[in-house]
């Protein structure tokens, strides 16, 4: 037998572990998923190091090509960030890790700002608007049922004369059409979340019918 | 002091922010803006913002690993409750970043590398049952949904969920289920989702310009 043969043997041990759940959790389950946490625990980290770390540590602070002691110092950064981050736990020396934090905010907040308007806001609008073009009344359906959702989304409301805080007729009317188009939505994503399970899980039950009789 | 911190936090998210933005976004065609840009290598500046931040993170992650193994190695040295399942946790981890380190050393010579085995037969069919297993729980969720009061969402939901259901069905007959289908995924569920993107998008957008402008100063906390 060879590893290969081990490796498909053992993934059917596992396969039968995990599915030990549906009589209830026990101990074959939980040994299973421990196994996997150190398994992904392990690979995520040679993942990180090959393929991130050590290319940029090869490419600032152990090339021969850095550009002078700048390119040095440059390769020192992230690490200096990632060692400050380990002081939040610290109280007295916590404020230093905000400045970490302050860099991968400053970051990940450009780059969330500039993805949400030129990847989803401007092609999703301009996809609508082209869509009303090709079909009206379907591309005049999807423009009502987005309109209508993101009203659905929206908390502004007006005070009444009695003190009580509501939305407007219209806006709670419009408000419950876009409820009911987030409903289908997210009915049809359901489902499609239940055909997708379905699809591993017979697949997995395909794998243990082989391995049983050897096919 | 602590204000001073304060204040230079601040500052960094605000100058390294609109710096990263004004890398992104400015293109060759917008007259001033455009050679500004290019004047003070902004595009440059932002791309090693940008490459930084990725190495930190790769870092951060590393960091989270090694506390996880620390968590329960701990776990093991004070034979907590559960401390078996730690240890099997800690040799997996190890034993895959050993073996790595031995085949990248020479020592350990197969073919697929015994890595690759161990990710595609064990890694992958823990994986592939987990998702497997994820079948049970939907059924159930959506099975008691209705058991605590019945209200017109919920009863679109479990409609249009059974509706899809059904409609996957490879059944005979000229297709009017899989038409309608189709023309719900691509008219009312198109809409939602797009709507559902577009909220989210337009959130992003409000609270990065909060950040950017320094309105929303959470991370100083």
């Amino acid at each position: 037998m060879n590893a290969e043969q081990i490796g498909l043997w053992a993934g059917f041990v596992f396969t039968l572990m995990i599915f030990s759940y549906i009589l209830g959790d026990n101990i074959l389950y939980r040994l299973a998923v421990y196994v996997f946490a150190g398994l992904a625990a392990g690979y995520i980290t040679l993942v990180t190091v090959e393929g991130v770390l050590l290319p940029w540590l090869r490419g600032t602070l152990l090339s021969p090509d850095a550009v002078g002691v700048g390119g040095q110092i440059l390769g020192i950064v992230p690490f200096v960030l990632g060692l400050l981050l380990l002081l939040k736990g610290s109280p007295r020396l916590g404020p230093l890790g905000n400045i970490a934090i302050a860099f991968i905010v400053a970051i990940g907040t450009a780059v969330a700002l500039v993805g949400a308007i030129t990847g989803t806001l401007l092609p999703l609008a301009a996809a609508t608007g082209s869509g009303v073009r090709i079909d009206l009344v379907n591309g005049f359906l999807i423009f009502i049922g987005i309109s209508s959702t993101l009203v659905y989304f929206q908390y502004l409301a007006r005070r009444q004369p009695g003190g009580e805080v509501r939305r407007g007729l219209v806006v709670r009317a419009i408000g419950a059409l876009g409820q009911g188009v987030v409903v289908v939505t997210l009915g049809a994503i359901y489902a499609g979340a239940i055909l997708t399970s379905l699809t591993i899980f017979s697949e997995r039950i395909g794998f243990i019918l082989a391995r049983i009789t050897g096919g | 002091m602590r204000r001073l911190g304060a204040v230079i936090t601040s500052a960094l998210v605000i100058g390294i922010g609109l710096l990263t933005v004004a890398g992104l976004v400015v293109g060759g065609d917008l007259g001033w803006l455009s050679a500004i840009v290019e004047a003070f290598r902004i595009r440059d500046i932002s791309g090693i913002f940008l490459q930084l931040a990725v190495i930190t993170a790769a870092t951060t992650i590393l960091i989270g690993i090694l506390n996880l193994l620390v968590v329960h190695l701990r776990r093991v040295g004070r034979r907590e409750k559960g401390w078996a399942y730690s240890l099997l946790l800690v040799i997996s981890a190890l034993g895959v970043i050993i073996l790595a380190v031995l085949e990248r050393a020479g020592v350990l010579a197969s073919e697929p590398p015994l890595t690759t085995i161990l990710f595609e037969s064990v890694q992958v069919s823990i994986e592939s049952a987990l998702a497997g297993l994820v079948l049970f729980a939907l059924v159930y969720g959506a099975y008691r949904l209705m058991r605590r009061g019945v209200t017109w969402p919920k009863l679109l939901f479990v409609l249009v969920l059974l509706f899809m259901l059904l409609a996957a069905l490879p059944l005979p007959g000229p297709g009017l289920l899989a038409s309608a289908r189709d023309w719900l995924m691509a008219v009312p569920v198109s809409a939602g989702a797009r709507g559902i993107l577009l909220g989210i998008a337009l959130a992003t957008v409000v609270t990065g310009v909060r950040v950017l402008i320094g309105l929303d100063r959470s991370y100083r906390e």
